[in-house]
C-alpha cells in the first residue's frame, strides 16, 4: 500500500504503529486529539499563578527553570519573569559538551537581562561523549513510544537534565521546576511529583542507562540517592507554562531580538544550541526510518501554533553534513561518507 | 476486571505504547517490556484519573500497582469503589 500522509499534521503510515484512516485521512492522533480550550488554558494559568503566591519565598529559589540557550526556553523564562516578576529563579543550563558558545552567551544574556541566577552543569566530555555515543549504538534501548518523543541521544540528555533539576530542586528546596515544552511536547501543564514517583523515574533511568552500557555508579547522571533521602516535604512540582501560552516561532524570535537574544549561527532548522541534534537526527532516521521531531512538530501543527506547510518543510529539511560530521568525529562514530540526509516524508 | 484491562490495553494501543497486534500478559512489565518509562506513566496515571474519576494517592504509585495490567486493574477496582 502506498504511504499516506496525515491530512491535518505531518505523520505518515511509514512511521511505525502509525495509522491512516483512509476514510477521514487523519492519523489516529489527530481523530482522538482534544486540545485544551482558551477557558481550560486560562484556569491553569491561574492555578499556576496562585501556586506561586502559595509556595513562593520558602526556599533558596522558587523555580530551578531549565535554560537551553535556545529561543523557547530563552523566550519563556523572560516571560515569565515579565508575568510573575517576584519569582527567584535559578536558571540552569546543562552543557552536554556540544552547547554551542552562542547558546551559552544567550542564557547568560537572558539571565541577566531577566535578573535570575545562572548556573552552568556540566560533566566531563570524554564522560558526555562515551554516553551518547552508547547511545547511539544502541538500538530499541528506549520505550517505543519515547523512541517518538526523541531520538536515543537527546532522550538520555533531557532524562540527565530532568534527572539534575529534581536534584537542584531538592538540595534549593525550590517548590517549582519548570521547562520550556511546547503543547508537542508536554503531557500536561502542572504536574505534582511525588517521592515514589521520583524514586521510580530514577529507578527507570538507572535501568535505561544499563541497557545502553553505561554503568553510573557516581550518580552523576542520576538524582543522587542521597539528596532523595533527605527529600523532606520539598517535593517539587513541574510546570510547563509555554504550552499554554500562544505559541508562533516568529512572535518568539521577534520579541528575543528585540531584547538582545543573538541568532544561533548554527545550521540546524530543529535546535538553536545543540550541535549534537544533527547528528541525533541522521542517527534515528539510520536506526528507525522517521524523524524524531515528526511527532513534535505533528502536536505544534496539530494544536495550530505551525502551519502544517511548515511542519513539512521543517521535517524535510536537509540536515547539516557539517554538523553531523563534527559530532560524529567527537563521538568517533563513522558514519556514511558525503551522503545527503534528507528526510523522507 | 476484564473491561478495565481491556480499556487499559485499548489505551496503549491508541496511543501507540505498543502496536496493535503485539499481546501483553496480565503479569508482564510494562517498563521492562518497553511499553512506557516515566513520561508513559504519567500520560496513562492521566488517563486512568479521568477515565474512572478517581485520584491515585502517592502511596500507590508504586511499581507493584502500575508496572503490570494487573496491577493496575486491581487498583482501580479498589479506588473506584
Amino acid at each position: 500500500m502506498s504511504k499516506l500522509v496525515c491530512k491535518k499534521c505531518v505523520l505518515d503510515s511509514d512511521i511505525p504503529g502509525i495509522q491512516i484512516n483512509e476514510d477521514t485521512g487523519l492519523c489516529h492522533f489527530c481523530e482522538t486529539y482534544a486540545p485544551l480550550t482558551s477557558q481550560e488554558k486560562n484556569e491553569y494559568l491561574s492555578r499556576i499563578g496562585e501556586l506561586f503566591k502559595q509556595y513562593r519565598g520558602k526556599g533558596n529559589y522558587d523555580v530551578i527553570y531549565a535554560l537551553s540557550g535556545g529561543k523557547d526556553s530563552s523566550y519563556t523564562l523572560y516571560k515569565l519573569k515579565k508575568d510573575y516578576p517576584f519569582l527567584k529563579i535559578r536558571a540552569v543550563q546543562f552543557d552536554n559538551g556540544f552547547t554551542s558558545e552562542n547558546a551559552i552567551k544567550n542564557a547568560q544574556k537572558m539571565c541577566k537581562i531577566t535578573g535570575c541566577d545562572y548556573f552552568q552543569l556540566t560533566m566531563e566530555k570524554e564522560v558526555l561523549y562515551n554516553t551518547f555515543r552508547k547511545a547511539a549504538e544502541s538500538y530499541d534501548a528506549f520505550p517505543k513510544f519515547a523512541k517518538y518523543r526523541a531520538s536515543d541521544i537527546c532522550n538520555v540528555c533531557i532524562t540527565i537534565i530532568k534527572q539534575k533539576l529534581i536534584e537542584q530542586a531538592i538540595l534549593q528546596k525550590a517548590p517549582f521546576i519548570i521547562f520550556a515544552f511546547t503543547a508537542g511536547q508536554s503531557p500536561n501543564p502542572i504536574i505534582n511529583l511525588s517521592v515514589n514517583f521520583i524514586q521510580w523515574s530514577r529507578n527507570l533511568f538507572e535501568k535505561q542507562l544499563q541497557k545502553i552500557g553505561v554503568d553510573d555508579k557516581d550518580e552523576m547522571f542520576l538524582l543522587k540517592k542521597e539528596v532523595l533521602e533527605n527529600i523532606g516535604e520539598n517535593v517539587p512540582s513541574i510546570l510547563h507554562p509555554l504550552c499554554l501560552w500562544d505559541y508562533s516561532e516568529d512572535k518568539v524570535l521577534e520579541t528575543l531580538l528585540e531584547i538582545g537574544w543573538e541568532p544561533p549561527g548554527i545550521s540546524d532548522s530543529n535546535s538553536t544550541n545543540c550541535t549534537l541534534n544533527s547528528f541525533a537526527c541522521y542517527n534515528h532516521l539510520e536506526k528507525y526510518g522517521f524523524h524524531p521531531y515528526a511527532f513534535d512538530v505533528a502536536g505544534l501543527v496539530r494544536s495550530g501554533e505551525m502551519s502544517r506547510e511548515e511542519g513539512l518543510e521543517k521535517i524535510n529539511q536537509e540536515l547539516s553534513q557539517p554538523l553531523i560530521e563534527e559530532a560524529a568525529r567527537k563521538l568517533k562514530l563513522k558514519i556514511k561518507s558525503s551522503q545527503k540526509v534528507i528526510v523522507k516524508i | 476486571m476484564e473491561q478495565i484491562r481491556n480499556d487499559i490495553v485499548d489505551y496503549l494501543k491508541a496511543n501507540s505504547f505498543m502496536d496493535n497486534n503485539s499481546s501483553l500478559n496480565d503479569n508482564d512489565s510494562l517498563t521492562q517490556k518497553g511499553i512506557i518509562d516515566s513520561i508513559g506513566l504519567l500520560e496513562l496515571m492521566d488517563y486512568i484519573c479521568e477515565k474512572y474519576s478517581i485520584e491515585i494517592p502517592e502511596d500507590l504509585l508504586t511499581p507493584e500497582n502500575f508496572d503490570s495490567l494487573q496491577g493496575i486493574t486491581n487498583m482501580i477496582t479498589k479506588l473506584a469503589k
